[in-house]
């Protein structure tokens, strides 16, 4: 008796068991069902989210589930609960601005840009022009703004025009997209944006050391020559920043290959080091140039005759800025401006030198040479920008693309650094020398910059978002590698009054959804119909006397045929 | 709320069935085992088919109409009718008279071919957010299939369980099985071949059920004459 409970027992948690993996496997296809069944699925790009000592900026929220609406919604409806679509062609800024300012409620904000300005689309059509300075207005305003809704920037497609067009009609008409109503639904289902803990800046520097003279012990001067790398825009995940700061970078690694190549050859060798540094947390005052130039040794700094900043050279014509914070009367400066527009003449274009006074006690820091300056290093930025930018602007926002920058623009820039720089190397300052002639070994290789920069206009740089071992920085570091002899890569914190928040990509699910009233309506039928049915057949099988019988009585009652 | 769809749909799909069984004298009859014991039979020759299927069919990319393929198709399609004959000459029922028997293995079939082939696109699709005709279509069509099963299991049931009948109607009862049995390749044929969508070839279908419903409700009654 007792074996055979236990045998049954046994048996039936076998059996048991055995339903575990089919149990397992219902649970995975009820939970598979919610995977991506939408129509259409679009990438939208999050509006930067920050902090600035404290103060909250951007769009402070990433998830987003309401239904479509468009402008052409009545005056004075209720958007708390849907997604204003806007596209950037039909903006009406002050509209936004006034929705802003009052602080009116929106489900969220969906702005589409025209494919023209995706990063890596190189057509120049006539209305980009128009296009790029509505966007810039338009970053301008989200940026500065606290916004306690989602913003997501999307590129139109076909699908989008279609969901607009279909919107437009509804609203057009006063059928506003309700639950009641039917239309589309806009879900994008992310967690809660959380704080980057602690966001890192790279700096990369290249040490090219120069030849010393026969018998001679001192240390061997140097002159850096940097620019800044990372960018600041809009959207996060959209901020290429060609001109801001791409051109510079390109610059750079140019004059560091050309110089790698002079330097290669021990007999012209110059009697100076060159330094080429690539920093970071340049929108954020520059603070990892800040920081670099704090880490390096003392008598190296001590060493650095002059420093070259390069920022925005890629979008000028005849004349480029140098923007110094020295008095234009101090000896070097003028050495340094004179070198400038001797090799400028000689290429058909102009410098003009612009004086900005350093104030100490504000900490804008609105120039990388300022940086330099603080430390008793002379410097100078050579930018084709003529006013000093303010906090978070000209740093790469979305408008920046690569149509933007002409590459013979770097070009020229390229040359002007390389001879002004080999001229006072070689003693040569003043004649009429071309070093870096075109047709020569050491020509600036165009191919090289236009490589270099379709590669920047097509990666993101915002620094927080930017891991320590991103390929971008690692191509950096690998590039400068070939050049100098020595290369090192700095990681710092950026931990100054700016917080960053991540969720910056995300997929919009875009669902064509039916109204409550019409699977109601649906249910009427089917119930009608169903009803219809039984008693069709209660009729054709067993009589009409039997389907009054059904209302009669209760029903179920074993009838035996006679 | 799309629950709610998906709850429409299974009662588009699912309902008739149930309501054929308790409006009919099926119910009283308690034909319930009969039913049970088809949708088993129909099980078994899905398997079989299936097998058949892989065997000989050489899947083709594009949706090209292609006859001899077709051809194949419709002769395993024809295992279905086997089976058919199986589920109403073979197995044992409780002493139900003829009548009952074909609607009962009929409905028994057609309940077991809605619920393999329609409930699980049902319950993986019709709960998402996106609403589509999809669904509704297909339960328009599984209401269409099971008026055919009963229809090919009448003339089943005349062919195979009756045996006097008149010498005439016999080729009548031969061509509308045969017609009943291929129409999933007529389908086929009309939505590759003709290009038509899917509501267009679930109107014909609906159409041509109530067409040969009432074809095999006349030929069932002329049969039934004789043996009074």
């Amino acid at each position: 008796m007792g074996d055979e409970k236990k045998s049954k027992q046994r048996d039936g948690s076998m059996v048991f068991e055995s339903m575990y993996p089919l149990l397992a496997l219902m649970l995975i296809l009820v939970a598979c069902v919610d995977l991506c069944d939408a129509a259409t699925v679009v990438d939208v790009y999050r509006l930067v989210q920050y902090d600035i000592s404290g103060v909250p900026f951007g769009s402070r929220f990433s998830s987003l589930n309401h239904h479509a609406a468009s402008l052409s919604f009545h005056r004075g409806a209720d958007l708390s609960r849907s997604v204003l679509i806007l596209p950037l062609r039909e903006l009406d800024l002050g509209f936004l601005q006034d929705y802003i300012s009052q602080k009116q409620s929106l489900g969220g904000l969906l702005i589409l840009l025209p494919q023209t300005l995706r990063p890596g689309n190189n057509i120049v059509l006539s209305e980009t022009q128009r296009f790029r300075k509505l966007l810039a207005q338009l970053e301008n305003l989200l940026v500065h703004a606290n916004i306690p809704f989602p913003v997501y920037f999307a590129f139109e497609n076909e699908e989008t025009d279609a969901m607009l067009a279909d919107v437009k009609k509804n609203d057009a008409l006063g059928q506003q997209a309700t639950a009641t109503t039917g239309g589309y639904k806009l879900v994008i289902s992310v967690s809660e944006p959380r704080k980057i803990a602690s966001p890192t800046i790279t700096n990369i520097q290249g040490w090219l050391p120069g030849s010393r003279a026969e018998g001679d012990s001192n240390q061997l001067p140097t002159i850096a020559i940097v620019a800044s790398y990372d960018t600041f825009g809009a959207a996060p995940a959209l901020s290429v920043g060609s001109d801001s700061n791409g051109s510079g970078v390109v610059a750079l690694l140019e004059v560091a290959r050309l110089f790698s190549t002079l330097y290669s050859n021990p007999k012209t060798r110059g009697r100076y080091n060159l330094l080429f540094a690539l920093t970071s947390g340049g929108p954020y005052n520059y603070e990892g140039t800040q920081k670099w130039l704090k880490s390096l040794d003392q008598r190296m700094r001590e060493s650095i005759d002059y420093a070259i900043c390069l920022n925005s050279v890629g979008s000028w014509d005849n004349e480029l800025l140098v923007h110094v914070s020295k008095p234009p009367d101090n000896a070097y400066i003028k050495q340094i401006f004179e070198g400038f527009s001797n090799v400028a003449e000689d290429l058909g274009f102009q410098v003009a030198l612009k004086h900005k006074k350093i104030n100490i006690s504000n900490s804008r820091v609105a120039w990388e040479h300022e940086q330099f300056s603080r430390l008793r290093v002379t410097a100078a930025t050579l930018s084709e920008l003529s006013t000093p930018p303010e906090l978070l602007e000209s740093a790469g926002s979305l408008s920046d693309t690569r149509q933007l920058v002409h590459e013979d623009a770097i070009i020229k820039g390229v040359k002007l650094v390389a001879e002004s720089l080999a001229r006072h190397i070689y003693g040569h300052q003043r004649k009429d020398i071309k070093i870096f002639a075109d047709d020569s070994s050491l020509a600036v290789n165009p191919f090289n910059v236009r490589s270099w920069l379709d590669l920047l206009s097509q990666t993101p740089r915002v620094a927080p978002f930017l891991s320590k071992s991103e390929p971008l920085i690692t191509a950096l570091k690998k590039e400068l590698e070939d050049y100098t002899a020595e290369v090192s890569v700095q990681h710092e914190s950026l931990d100054g009054i700016f917080t960053f928040y991540d969720s910056t990509k995300a997929s919009l699910n875009i669902y064509q959804v039916a109204s409550v009233t019409f699977d109601l309506l649906l249910l009427l039928v089917l119930g009608s119909y169903l009803i219809v049915l039984f008693s069709f057949l209660v009729i054709t099988t067993r009589g009409v006397d039997d389907l009054i019988s059904l209302f009669r009585r209760p029903p179920s009652r074993k009838v035996k045929m006679v | 709320m799309t629950l709610f769809h998906f709850f429409n749909c299974a009662i588009l799909t699912f309902g008739p069935h149930a309501v054929y069984y308790s409006a009919t004298p099926l119910s009283e009859y308690d034909t319930l085992g009969t039913s049970v014991k088809a949708a088993v039979v129909y099980l078994a020759t899905a398997l079989v088919k299936l097998v058949c299927l892989a065997t000989f069919l050489q899947v083709s990319e594009t949706e090209v109409f292609d006859p001899y393929q077709e051809a194949l198709k419709a002769m395993i399609g024809f295992i279905d009718v086997a089976g058919l004959y199986f589920a109403l000459a073979q197995l044992t029922h409780r002493n139900i008279s003829q009548n009952h028997k074909f609607q009962a293995v009929g409905l028994g079939w057609a309940f077991a071919d809605s619920v393999l082939h329609r409930l699980a696109p049902l319950w993986v699709g019709a709960r998402g957010l996106e609403f589509t005709w999809d669904y509704v279509l297909q339960g328009l069509e599984a209401n269409a299939n099971l008026v055919f099963t009963i229809s090919l299991a009448a003339l089943g049931s005349l062919m195979w369980l009756r045996k006097n009948k008149p010498k005439t109607l016999i080729p009548i009862i031969y061509t509308c099985a045969v017609i009943i049995a291929t129409m999933p390749s007529i389908t086929s044929y009309l939505r590759r071949v003709m290009g038509w969508h899917f509501p267009k070839v679930v109107g014909f279908e609906l159409m041509t059920s109530l067409v040969m419903a009432f074809i095999s409700c006349q030929l069932f009654i002329l049969c039934q004459r004789p043996s009074l």
